[in-house]
């Protein structure tokens, strides 16, 4: 972890490109390996490689093939989508906040979409809105609420106040959430399955409707990295360079909700994605974020496909959420990198 | 697992008249009543009952004793028709089972409560408080376990007579019907899930539905090996997992008419593949009664179901 | 943020505040009584009270209703005056023992003993939760120490520390799905539904001693508020009193989660309320803190037991919605101010 005010992010990184290439080789190896592990795990024993084939064989194809074609090949793309939007969406917070704890699970906008969901699914006049739309929205209005905490009505936003008051805006989407924990058993059971992200019958559509929103997110994403670079360097250089830092702030806060209300709609709130992939990315490639935006990219990939595949190889009856072995890998880095940080802050 | 039908086959042939007699020389005082969280002094014919869980509805309608309050999770449908039928319609509602109302249930002045071990231990000093508790295990272990603690229930309420004449009575009418089916039945591998909008929760060998269903003839699809664990009985499953399993024949609980992810599946191949769905031996039950009522009464209704079932095999 | 430090209200207003708080905690009390799913009338209530002869309910209102007020008002006035002395001490208006990973840890050592040593008693469970809330609080601190105390940096240490604890809770409730799990999710929530005078007793020593100690504690910490510097020259051992109050608010945090759950919001927001009603000085601020989380909790019971008989809505849920949106508008309303 970085110190609170990112101190070193408008040094230019030192990073020589054949070292940089050699990095992104490795990252994707990792990714590819993870891929690998995803899509040889699951119920069956009879699937490999060799039923990839069974993807262009139509009706044709065996029950191994079709399992490779609609089951596993889908939820490893869908995992990947996750990883994507997440991380990018962290990415957008972390820049446009300056605050390297910012974070959809952080801010409070997965608390905020997971409420949307839930009045999606209790409410009847919300039924017909659909659950992306309903996740955003209310993960939009989460974010607005913790800015609006942080300082954003004074026009300068206090870092510390950032995360207390997305803390605080998450307790309340939870509150809400939580009360089905007291409903009965099956109610229970749902609400924490769904509270801890679960992708294991993800298909096709879901997948696809990730990768969708990750497409252009990612190029929207991209148009700002010159800006994101140039807020890092505080609001008053920036505006000494001819641009307002709170549109940045806003185009910047949208996206990420946008992406972050569509995994989550799909796959019920994963924290820690947005928190560590960009903080990994930055370690790797410095602080340029065209730069980072492709590795963030494979990183966020990476860790909720390594997620996948292990929450299929854990030794127990059920499968593991995917987002219970995204918080075991996540968790003790953020804590470690806190621990690490503290150390040495002030020797 | 023991073969299910000989324990029965010996229970009818225990000397029913002999047991009578024996318990006769004890009754009209209070009693302690053994049970899973102590010993209780239950007063000798308790009329103001309240039960906690499902099956202990059915344990006093099979002697025809109406309780005053119910933990039904507020929903009153819950009480199976087969056991409102005997216990009429007059009692109260009490709140989750999960958490029951305690002012409620003192505001009832039971003599009697009868809780569940694994929910209510934490409060059954409290409940002691309100009126002689008794506790036994309603959630786990399967249909043998379910008849033994009605047994036991009998015992507690005094009327162990009625209840052994009850029972023998049920293993007759059970055998009937395990009778009717067994050649339709025989070697077919069948099994029992719980599906809604989220997810499948098969059951396993081990569990009541599991026996009821060996009982009746069926091969358990799925291995008999695994702990009695909560999470080894009902195993959340996907639709690869189920695939891998391939049962012969599939019956699915649902509750209401709301969205299952079995209708999602409808689309896949793989789902249409499956064994039990390519040969149309797919049928729905609810899951009220299937997986959330256990009971005597139930059971036979359950049974009922597994008839009808097996009508259509052959 | 600057309250702590503006200037004292000069007169009455801080005593007078107190008084009608204290007034305020048993009429809401006593009032509850009468409410929940079986409405009282004034002649049961006080024949059950007095043990007179005529219509009595005495298990709702002397088993039930009575050690539930109780209980609710003391665990709700600890967890306030935790958050006091944590705010007082980490210079920190914001935080609070959720924030410093207290609540979190008392959870995840509560939900470890349930799940896996059933056989423990209920009535022992504030033991495991103290333990696992001193961890927390211990980590927190260490990891504080290494460096320079920085409020800022506890603030980090702590919310790192409670997301890591956050995530083993869930992982232990998606291991543990069957009926053995229902008790520990309703506690999680915040919940007083089956308390009695066995769950009074086993905490009311502990939570009753500690409060008293933070109370003396109090004083000294105005002179702190100064900042560490006036403070060492008023001949104030920092190190000590520090720790000696944060070792207090930890252990009053951690033993009223244990017996109550999780109570969200109240530890961080009775200080403010407190702040505002009379000032920054501790000594009037923390027992104003106090008394207005145990007004707020015993509200919160009383009313989650009446609004939809038979269910019963956690009061952890009820502080946490009245809590967090209080806090939201408190923070926004002081942004503009600034």
């Amino acid at each position: 972890m970085t110190d609170l005010t990112f101190s070193r992010t408008g040094r230019p990184s030192r990073i020589r490109l054949s070292r940089g290439g050699m990095r992104g080789a490795v990252l994707t190896c990792v990714l590819a390996a993870g891929a690998l592990a995803s899509l040889l795990t699951g119920g069956r024993d009879d699937v490999g490689l060799a039923q990839l084939a069974g993807l262009f064989a139509g009706e044709a194809a065996s029950p191994a093939e079709q399992t490779m074609r609609d089951i596993r090949l889908p939820r490893t793309l869908a995992a990947a989508g996750l990883g994507i939007n997440l991380g990018v969406a962290g990415l957008l917070l972390q820049a446009v906040t300056r605050n390297p704890l910012a974070s959809p699970a952080i801010l409070g906008i997965n608390q905020g979409a997971a409420l949307g969901i839930v009045l999606g699914l209790t409410v009847p006049a919300l039924a017909v809105v659909p659950g992306w739309l309903l996740a955003s929205v209310f993960g939009l209005a989460a974010a607005c609420l913790t800015f609006a905490i942080a300082g954003l009505v004074s026009g300068r936003i206090d870092s510390m106040r950032l995360i207390l008051g997305g803390v605080a805006v998450g307790a309340i989407g939870f509150s809400a959430v939580r009360l089905g924990y007291t409903l009965e058993d099956d109610i229970a059971r749902e609400v924490v399955r769904w509270t801890v992200g679960d992708i294991a019958d993800l298909r096709i559509d879901a997948a696809l409707r990730l990768l969708a929103f990750a497409v252009p997110g990612l190029g929207l994403a991209y148009l700002m990295a010159h800006r994101l670079n140039l807020m890092a360097m505080g609001h008053a250089a920036s505006h000494g360079l001819g641009f307002d830092p709170r549109a940045t702030l806003v185009q910047g806060t949208v996206l990420a909700a946008l992406l972050t209300g569509v995994s989550i709609s799909v796959a019920g709130p994963i924290a820690f994605v947005g928190l560590v992939a960009p903080h990994i990315a930055r370690w790797l490639c410095g602080a340029d974020h065209r730069r980072l935006l492709p590795v963030v990219v494979l990183i966020g990939a990476t860790l909720t496909i390594w997620a996948d595949a292990l929450s299929k190889l854990l030794p127990q009856a059920e499968e593991a959420p995917v987002g219970i072995v995204v918080a075991m890998l996540g968790a003790p880095w953020l804590l470690v990198s806190v621990l690490r940080r503290s150390g040495t802050a002030h020797v | 697992m023991s073969p299910p039908l000989e324990p029965q086959a010996d229970f009818m042939k225990f000397p029913t008249v002999f047991l009578a007699l024996a318990l006769a020389a004890g009754a009209a005082q209070a009693r302690d009543v053994t049970h899973e969280l102590g010993t209780t002094d239950v007063p000798d014919s308790p009329e103001r009952i309240v039960v906690l869980e499902f099956s202990f509805i059915d344990a006093l309608a099979a002697l025809n004793l109406a309780p005053v309050g119910i933990a039904d999770d507020d929903q009153r449908d819950r009480v199976q028709p087969v056991w409102s039928e005997r216990i009429g319609d007059d009692w109260t509602s009490v709140g989750t089972r999960k958490t029951p109302n305690l002012e409620i249930i003192a505001s009832l002045q039971p003599d009697l409560i009868i809780a569940d071990k694994s929910r209510h231990a934490a409060v059954y000093e409290t409940l002691g408080q309100i009126a002689p508790t008794v506790v036994y295990d309603s959630l786990t272990g399967d249909y043998e376990d379910m008849l033994a603690v009605a047994d036991e229930i009998g015992t507690a309420l005094g009327r162990a007579e009625e209840m052994d004449a009850f029972q023998a009575g049920h293993g007759a009418r059970m055998d009937a019907l395990r009778a009717d089916v067994s050649e339709q039945t025989q070697g077919d591998d069948a099994q029992f899930g719980v599906i809604n909008a989220n997810g499948l929760w098969l059951h396993s060998p081990k569990s009541y539905v599991g026996s009821l269903l060996a009982s009746f003839g069926f091969a358990p699809a799925m291995p008999l090996t695994g702990s009695d664990s909560y999470g080894e009985l009902y195993q959340k499953t996907t639709l690869e997992q189920l695939s891998a399993l391939d049962p012969g024949l599939l019956i699915l609980g649902k509750s209401g008419d709301g969205r299952t992810l079995d209708q999602d599946w409808n689309a896949d191949s793989l789902w249409q593949q499956i064994d039990a769905v390519e040969r149309g031996r797919l049928f729905n039950v609810s899951s009220d009664l299937w997986s959330r009522a256990r009971g005597m009464l139930t059971a036979e209704e359950i049974a009922a179901d597994i008839r009808d079932i097996a009508a259509t095999l052959k | 943020m600057s309250d702590a430090r503006r200037p004292e209200f000069p007169g009455l207003r801080g005593p007078v505040t107190l008084a009608l708080l204290g007034a305020l905690l048993p009429v809401l009390m006593f009032a509850g009584l009468f409410a929940g799913a079986i409405p009282l009338e004034i002649e049961t209530v006080v024949n059950s009270l007095l043990g007179r002869d005529g219509p009595r309910q005495d298990f709702i209102v002397l088993q039930s209703r009575l050690p539930r007020a109780l209980l609710a008002a003391l665990a709700g006035g600890a967890l306030a005056l935790s958050g006091a002395l944590i705010q007082a001490l980490m210079r920190n208006p914001l935080a609070s023992p959720k924030i410093v990973g207290i609540n979190s840890g008392a959870a995840f050592a509560v939900l470890v003993t349930a799940f896996y040593i059933p056989a423990l008693p209920h009535s022992l469970l504030p033991v495991p939760a103290a333990l696992g809330g001193l961890m927390a609080g211990a980590l927190v601190w260490w990891c504080a120490q290494r460096g320079d105390i920085d409020p800022r940096q506890l603030t980090l240490v702590g919310l790192a520390v409670g997301l890591t604890l956050d995530a083993g809770v869930d992982a232990l409730l998606v291991a543990n799905t069957g009926p053995e799990s229902s008790a520990p999710l309703i506690w999680l929530t915040g919940s007083l539904w089956g308390r009695g005078w066995t769950h009074l007793a086993s905490v009311a020593p502990v939570l009753l001693t500690l409060a008293a100690a933070a109370l003396i504690l109090a004083f000294r910490l105005d002179l702190q508020a100064l900042g560490p510097r006036r403070a060492a020259g008023l001949g104030v051992r920092i190190g000590l009193e520090r720790t000696l109050a944060l070792l207090a608010a930890v252990i009053l945090a951690s033993v009223a989660v244990s017996v109550v759950g999780v109570l969200g919001f109240v530890g961080l927001m009775a200080p403010h309320v407190a702040t505002r009603l009379v000032g920054g000085r501790h000594r009037i601020m923390l027992p104003t803190a106090a008394l207005f989380g145990a007004v707020l909790t015993v509200g919160a019971d009383t009313l989650g037991r009446a609004i939809r008989p038979p269910l019963e809505i956690s009061a952890g849920i009820l502080t946490a919605l009245m809590g967090a949106a209080f806090f939201i508008w408190l923070l926004i309303a002081e942004d503009r101010r600034i």
